[in-house]
């Protein structure tokens, strides 16, 4: 199931109402509709924090895997740069000295059971999966 | 959709879904809260990072000088995002 998704951060409200969609009719269980949710939001607001002049659409394509789903996100004409990474983010640090920003990347990584990053043409695809487990 | 606004007991009731398109309504509301305060999130169903962001900026200023923010009636993925971030360390939270 695709989306050709808007590049604005008003574009939230399509993209959950196109998940819960694809999770109502594929009674997708609970555990696995939170992170879903959750890293689709922070890989598509990255995409347009970080390349606002682009005006290409973004692909969102979600199908099922096993017991749980498998995630695509295509997005054109972008620099190389990948999300897959592991980010130092320092979450022991005393509150004063806690940046309020760059937590997102980090997150997700706990949130998925796999993702991979490919980038070629100047065309980036994220794919992640998650499973009820 | 999402709402915030203060509760008859004076806590700060969080509504629906605080997502990057949300942030900016809540944090609007709680840069206008002058003291610490109680969060409660029994009717929040889902926060992103930037709604994290929110709760970050706002603890980093209120427990400058105070106890900060108190946040009541978390859901267990709440509970795991807060835990993943590091957040059971720099705010009062009870489940």
């Amino acid at each position: 199931m695709e989306l050709e998704i808007v590049r604005r951060i008003d574009s939230l409200k399509d993209i959950y109402d196109f998940i819960e969609s694809f999770f109502e009719s594929n009674g997708t269980e609970e555990p696995v509709r939170y992170p879903v949710h959750f890293v689709v939001e922070e890989l598509f607001t990255n995409m347009v924090k970080y390349n606002p002049g682009n005006m290409n659409t973004i692909l969102l394509d979600i199908d099922l895997e096993g017991d749980g789903v498998k995630v695509m996100i295509t997005d054109y004409d972008v620099d190389d740069f990948d999300v897959s990474k592991k980010r130092d983010v320092d979450v022991s640090a005393p509150l004063q000295e806690r940046k309020v920003g760059g937590l997102g990347l980090h997150l997700i990584r706990h949130m998925v059971d796999k993702l991979d990053y490919h980038y070629e043409d100047r065309q980036s695809r994220i794919t992640f999966t998650k499973g009820p487990g | 959709m999402f709402d915030i606004s203060f509760g008859d007991s004076g806590h700060v009731m969080c509504k629906g879904r605080l997502d990057a398109a949300q942030c900016e309504k809540a944090q609007d509301f709680m840069d206008a809260v002058a003291e610490a305060k109680t969060l409660d999130f029994a009717e929040l169903e889902y926060i992103s990072s930037a709604g994290l962001g929110v709760l970050l900026k706002t603890q980093k200023r209120l427990a400058a000088d105070g106890p900060g923010l108190k946040i009541i009636n978390v859901n267990n993925h709440i509970k795991d995002v807060f835990r993943y971030s590091g957040f059971n360390a720099i705010f009062d939270i009870e489940a």
